[in-house]
């Protein structure tokens, strides 16, 4: 681990965030958190003040809670940080679009596909989607589809089955 | 005959200043592309601009919930419709760390050799577009001559000229032969010849530097707050290049630097891009010197068995970082696919950085931020 992020971590854990260590090889990225949504924007301070800049935002629809992920990565290293945070039984998350102004957008694309309510967003309309399809929610999944949020986090890897022998044959 | 009564009394309900609303878009031929920017001007001057976004909006990201990576792969084609080889790179790249595929050497330098020929293309469509922005004509028609030699020798290859689909996960789908080295070999002499004609025609026309010097400056600051990447934060001075910063394919074995600029203007953003381009020549002429024998496509299977939970991969697109996550639920199709395109936080910027300047400037200043709508819409 590169020296600038093991000290990120120090200080994260000092702050008592639970950051964790992932396999980069396989997940793409160094360090995961999940996130109580009212400590979200102490940690978003604390990143900011670190040169840790915004990726992107985005939602995932999952029982029992829509979850919102965040990445952050730093220009000077190769350090990627993925958050999540579960939104409360009103689909409402904190923003941090005053504290990381490249949110702002991010956000509202969160609002229009998944309708969380980022609270204290300055402008929280439609960007991507028209103004009549403000209810649309195009990202939530059916109930059938919907799968738990447990469901989707990494389990001790198995292993690839081998080429199909059909495949061979191409 | 009854006459309409002029009421020629002022309106005491409107402030007596020059503040009224323009709107630039959806089709202004300098926002290249369904972008509309909603103006509050006072005067010439600009004192709040607003993108209004979407019109182009094609919601890739729930086609990639109901398809496999095969059938969604001519989405990656469409998004930046410019340089889609970064977009095809990132997208099999991806289901190939989730799922531990090797990808033959010769296949990440085939990858490597025409994602930085679309790099090129580009690059040549941006500088073209952006000064015809400020009002020259002839650049655009120079630069698409080269375009044209870049894009027969893709299509040559890949079978389409500008909305790829040539990467398969576990390589590309076809060989590179030595036609395509030796016309590739050639059109590198001819370009670094052609580095000077556009010299000579911008780079030292004093028109254009009073045009873009000091105008639309991106701070460091601005730019971690927005979350910029690629040329427009590297005109800034930030050092971030993916392929440097997270070496991605086979990037690491090849000799290039990072242009960088100082003031983050929008000159800055011209020299980075322009340097850029011979950068990636270099990458290319190295490519092919090292190509390996080979074969050209892993042995994958064709319905792919993915494990459950979440993964990235971050690309450098020609207009910045490029980040696919996924999140898979198993199966062969994603529960969620995040695309993450480097124009849209690059356009965020847009609010802050072009308050207070003029409208001619906005022009130079969004020219200057290489704008592909499509990817930002998705």
């Amino acid at each position: 681990m590169h020296p600038a992020t093991e000290k990120l971590v120090s200080l994260l854990k000092e702050k008592s965030f639970a950051v964790e260590a992932c396999d980069y090889a396989q997940r793409g990225y160094h360090l995961e958190i999940d996130l109580e949504a009212d400590r979200l924007r102490e940690l978003a301070q604390c990143l900011l003040a670190e040169e840790m800049y915004l990726v992107f935002v985005g939602g995932l629809h999952v029982a029992p809670a829509i979850e919102v992920v965040y990445q952050f990565a730093s220009y000077d290293r190769a350090c990627r940080l993925v958050v999540r945070v579960a939104a409360d039984g009103d689909n409402k998350v904190p923003t941090i679009s005053d504290i990381y102004h490249g949110a702002n957008w991010h956000e509202r694309e969160t609002r229009d596909f998944f309708g969380v309510d980022f609270v204290g967003h300055p402008n929280l309309i439609p960007l991507i989607l028209a103004e009549e399809d403000v209810d649309l929610k195009p990202l939530l999944k059916a109930d059938d589809d919907l799968k738990e949020s447990a469901a989707l986090r990494w389990v001790t890897v198995e292993e690839q089955p081998e080429t199909e022998e059909k495949a061979d044959k191409d | 005959m009854e006459t309409a009564q002029l009421n020629l009394e002022p309106a005491t309900d409107i402030p007596h200043d020059n503040r009224y609303y323009l709107n630039m878009g959806p089709q202004h031929p300098s926002t290249h592309g369904v972008l509309r920017v909603l103006l509050e001007m006072d005067g010439e001057y600009i004192i709040n601009p607003q993108p209004v976004l979407g019109y182009g909006h094609r919601m890739h990201e729930k086609m990639a919930e109901h398809k496999n990576w095969m059938a969604f792969m001519p989405n990656t084609g469409r998004m930046d419709y410019a340089a889609a080889l970064p977009y095809n790179h990132g997208y099999v790249a991806l289901y190939e760390r989730l799922c531990g595929i090797e990808v033959p050497e010769r296949a990440e330098y085939i990858r490597v050799i025409t994602s930085e020929l679309n790099r090129l293309v580009s690059h040549h469509l941006w500088l073209g577009a952006f000064l015809l922005d400020l009002g020259a004509f002839t650049p655009i028609l120079y630069t698409f001559i080269d375009r044209e030699k870049v894009l027969d020798i893709l299509e040559d290859i890949t079978g389409s000229r500008l909305t790829y689909c040539y990467f398969r996960v576990g390589g590309v789908s076809k060989d590179i032969d030595d036609k395509f080295v030796e016309r590739t070999r050639e059109f590198i002499k001819y370009q670094r010849q052609r580095f000077d004609v556009y010299n000579k025609l911008v780079t030292g026309n004093i028109i254009f530097i009073k045009r873009a010097e000091g105008v639309g400056v991106i701070s460091k600051d601005m730019a971690l707050r927005y979350g910029v990447t690629g040329p427009v934060a590297r005109g800034s001075g930030i050092n971030y290049d993916v392929r440097k910063n997270e070496p991605y394919s086979v990037y690491s074995k090849f000799d290039f630097e990072i242009p960088l600029g100082q003031n983050g203007d929008s000159l800055d953003r011209y020299m980075v891009r322009l340097n850029e381009m011979e950068q990636s020549l270099r990458i290319i002429e190295q490519a092919l010197d090292q190509l390996p024998e080979g074969p050209y496509l892993a042995k994958a299977p064709k319905k792919l068995k993915m494990p459950v939970g979440d993964s990235s991969f971050s690309v450098e697109a020609a207009r910045g970082e490029l980040t696919y996550y996924m999140i898979s639920g198993g199966g062969d199709i994603p529960y969620r696919l995040k695309i993450r395109v480097p124009s849209y936080s690059n356009l965020s910027v847009l609010p802050e950085l072009g308050q207070g300047i003029l409208l001619s400037d906005l022009v130079t200043a969004m020219g200057s931020l290489d704008l592909v709508i499509p990817e930002i819409d998705r």
